[in-house]
């Protein structure tokens, strides 16, 4: 007994370095994307392209002639604080359905509680710009952010999210397929089985994600008064600015 | 190295090594911060005031494609429990289709599903499409490769197949054999198991049939010299043991998590007992010559842990009641009861903590295969593979009990708290993988053998400690256990 006491342990001090080396491996910083900024009526406005959420595939389910959802997450964070609190959080969320018939898309887009605002869109391209670009999107009221601080804006967007409960559901159905013949008493865990092999899909809480941070900024100076819109001889108005 | 010290040297050891894990990887979570809040607020916000979206379709035709194998009825059956039929209005932004999807996933068939719509015969009508992406249905659910100073080697394996004939019909096997052990009057074992299991019947949350057939031809090891923590296995006997038969059940899943099963077991036994070669008695805990098992067993579980792999949160909680009597043609009349629990608490930055409790009593005369095997509780020991043993190894005994008395006993109970630590989540191969530390309490016991004559004190429990230090990963081949446990376990000397 002494003899295999020992191997134990020995066993478990060799393992603890394998263990050290592998967790090493594990941190990965997001990547950053070029954000624009800017203070606006007393918000902080951000400008970002989220385009990269839809890939090849996902341009092609888009004329499936079904709703494709996107949800847009920004946090507002200090910067010298590795992993603080938020300290503004905002969201957008979009839906594309294209028109079988008339062969354009439809887009719908909220910023939080706010107004719901719809376009036609004749192309692709233009119904992803309009439900992935943040333009001079309000993440927060500058008045709450203390003067001189440093901060980056951390930007998830997923396309087709899917709640909690049905990805739990989802995972537990691949990775259990036969639940038909389950048996209590087997030890429904994996503490010391081995192995278990199968075809096992990834699923996750959207369809595709992409995640970025912004540069480390200061508050940027507040953008200066539109300049008067130029009088035409004809006194007709200028065109509207981009949405 | 003094036995005494041991313990205390394999708790320090644990500790530490928890203590450098959770160090180094204090930033392995690349989720970004706190989140639970930014969830909470997306849940609030995103939702718009009115659902419906786009145009209104109705289907003139349900088209299946990729389905090479699976039968197409399987498919439509599945949009068609959600109304989605020839006939039907659908919009599009209609949750159903969502739905079908994950329900057509849910089969277990397919890599991915998608749904579209096709220009109809007239405007506002359309084909409803459903693209599949077939998947191996093949699963191995485990290996058997293992040694001990009993038996040179034992080996086999598990394997299912969850679509065969592209019906949905689950049928496995698994069989494992082994060399001859080296105790007196052994036999080389061999254990098959022959499953089926027809899909629930009326779509994810109907009855599921379900049987089995067995057949183990193998031996069990008496001690009859030597100390009870001696594994020599000159110091054992063995019984040679057939047994055939088999189990048949009806389960039903529950959307409220809850899985209910009603099991019917018939058995019968063929026992060859030896003579003891001293005067010791020793009880087989089997009748000899031929026998049966007979038993109804209830069960239930309740699941709701946010992975079945890599949990972060929620529960597991199974019970189970199987009685034996001669009324279902058992000669022998005992009631089992088992219940088992996984708790699961997230801890900051990704970490998970869980607690793991067994508690298991038998009243009455069960043949030893249905008791309670120490190997199946110590993590550090050979489990039985299909239902045989191969080891003479007692329990560690890491607190210097009298636990290396106990094999097969009637009651049990074990309790483990574990940390679990992510390592890699979302890259390619491995979609995630954690390191994991388990230390828990176990006990065993029989009737009259609580306090042994002459011992008092912690020496006389029947306790030990366990645990396991590892991996666990979640690949796209399947689920992998690289721990200490299971390399003891498969190589016990």
């Amino acid at each position: 007994m002494t003899r295999s006491r020992a191997l134990l342990i020995a066993v478990l001090v060799a393992a603890g370095p394998a263990l050290l080396g592998a967790t090493a491996r594990a941190d990965s910083p997001l990547p950053q994307r070029t954000t624009g900024l800017a203070v606006k009526g007393g918000q902080l406005l951000i400008s970002v392209g989220l385009q990269d959420l839809f890939g090849p595939a996902e341009r092609q389910h888009l004329t499936s002639g079904f709703s494709t959802r996107i949800l847009i997450r920004v946090a507002l964070q200090d910067a010298t604080v590795e992993e603080g609190e938020p300290l503004a959080l905002a969201v957008q969320r979009a839906e594309i359905v294209y028109d079988i018939w008339d062969e354009r898309f439809s887009v719908r887009v909220t910023r939080g509680l706010g107004a719901e605002l719809r376009a036609i869109a004749p192309t692709a391209e233009e119904a992803i710009w309009r439900a992935t670009a943040l333009w001079q999107f309000p993440i927060a009221d500058t008045s709450r952010l203390p003067p001189g601080g440093r901060y980056v804006v951390l930007v998830r967007g997923d396309l087709n999210p899917i709640s909690e409960d049905l990805l739990k559901d989802v995972r537990r159905w691949l990775v259990q397929p036969a639940r038909g013949q389950r048996r209590l008493g087997a030890g429904d865990s994996f503490f010391g089985s081995f192995v278990s092999i199968f075809v096992n899909p990834r699923i996750e809480d959207s369809e595709r994600q992409v995640r970025f941070v912004s540069q480390p900024f200061a508050l940027p100076a507040p953008l200066p008064p539109a300049p008067p819109l130029p009088v035409t001889r004809s006194g007709a108005g200028a065109g509207k600015a981009r949405p | 190295m003094a036995a005494p010290r041991a313990p205390a040297i394999l708790l320090l050891s644990v500790i530490v090594s928890a203590g450098l894990l959770r160090a180094s990887a204090a930033r392995a979570d690349e989720e970004p911060p706190p989140r639970e809040d930014v969830e909470e607020a997306a849940a609030a916000a995103v939702a718009f005031p009115d659902q419906r979206f786009g145009p209104r379709y109705v289907i003139d035709e349900v088209l299946v494609k990729g389905n090479s194998k699976t039968e197409r009825s399987i498919i439509v059956a599945e949009a068609a429990a959600l109304g989605l039929v020839q006939g039907a209005a659908v919009d599009a932004s209609d949750p159903r289709v969502e739905a079908v999807r994950y329900r057509l996933l849910a089969l277990g068939y397919f890599l991915d599903v998608r749904l579209s719509v096709t220009r109809g015969a007239s405007r506002g009508g359309v084909v409803l499409v459903v693209e599949v992406e077939e998947r191996g249905t093949l699963v191995i659910n485990e290996l058997f490769p293992s040694t001990s100073a009993a038996t040179a080697f034992w080996g086999g394996t598990d394997i299912s197949e969850t679509n065969f004939l592209g019906r949905g019909i689950n049928l496995g096997g698994g069989f494992v054999g082994s060399t001859t052990p080296v105790v007196a009057g052994a036999h080389a074992g061999l254990g098959l198991r022959l499953r089926a299991a027809v899909p629930p019947i009326g779509g994810p949350y109907g009855l599921s049939l379900a049987v089995t057939g067995l057949y183990n031809d193998g031996s069990e090891f008496y001690r009859v010299s030597g100390a009870d923590d001696d594994p020599d296995p000159k110091n054992f006997i063995a019984t040679r043991v057939k047994r055939a038969g088999g189990i048949v059940g009806v389960g039903k899943d529950f959307r409220s998590r809850v899985h209910l099963r009603l099991d019917f077991r018939e058995e019968a036994l063929k026992a060859q007992l030896p003579t003891s070669p001293s005067m010791m008695p020793v009880d087989f805990m089997i009748k000899d010559g031929s026998s049966r098992v007979g038993s109804v067993t209830a069960s239930a579980e309740f699941d709701t842990r946010s992975d079945p792999i890599l949990p972060r949160s929620g529960m597991r909680v199974a019970l189970a009641l199987e009685a034996a009597s001669g009324l279902v043609g058992s000669s022998y009349d005992y009631v089992k009861t088992t219940i088992e629990g996984a708790f699961y608490r997230p801890m900051p930055r990704g970490h998970a903590l869980g607690f793991h409790l067994f508690v298991g009593g038998i009243a009455g005369d069960a043949p030893y295969f249905d008791r309670f095997f120490i190997g199946d509780l110590n993590l550090l020991l050979p489990r039985r593979a299909l239902g045989i043993n191969f080891s003479t190894l007692p329990s560690r005994n890491l607190l210097d009990t009298s636990i290396a008395h106990h094999r097969y006993d009637q009651y049990a109970a074990r309790a483990l708290v574990e940390y679990a630590i992510p390592i890699w989540r979302r890259r390619g191969f491995i979609y995630g993988g954690d390191a994991f530390i388990g230390v828990g309490l176990l006990g065993v016991a029989s009737p009259g053998d609580f306090i042994p004559p002459g011992e008092s004190g912690l020496r006389s429990l029947p306790i030990d400690l366990t645990g396991d230090l590892g991996l666990r990963l979640d690949t796209y081949v399947g689920i992998f256990t690289i721990s200490i446990a299971n390399a003891l376990s498969r190589t016990s000397f």
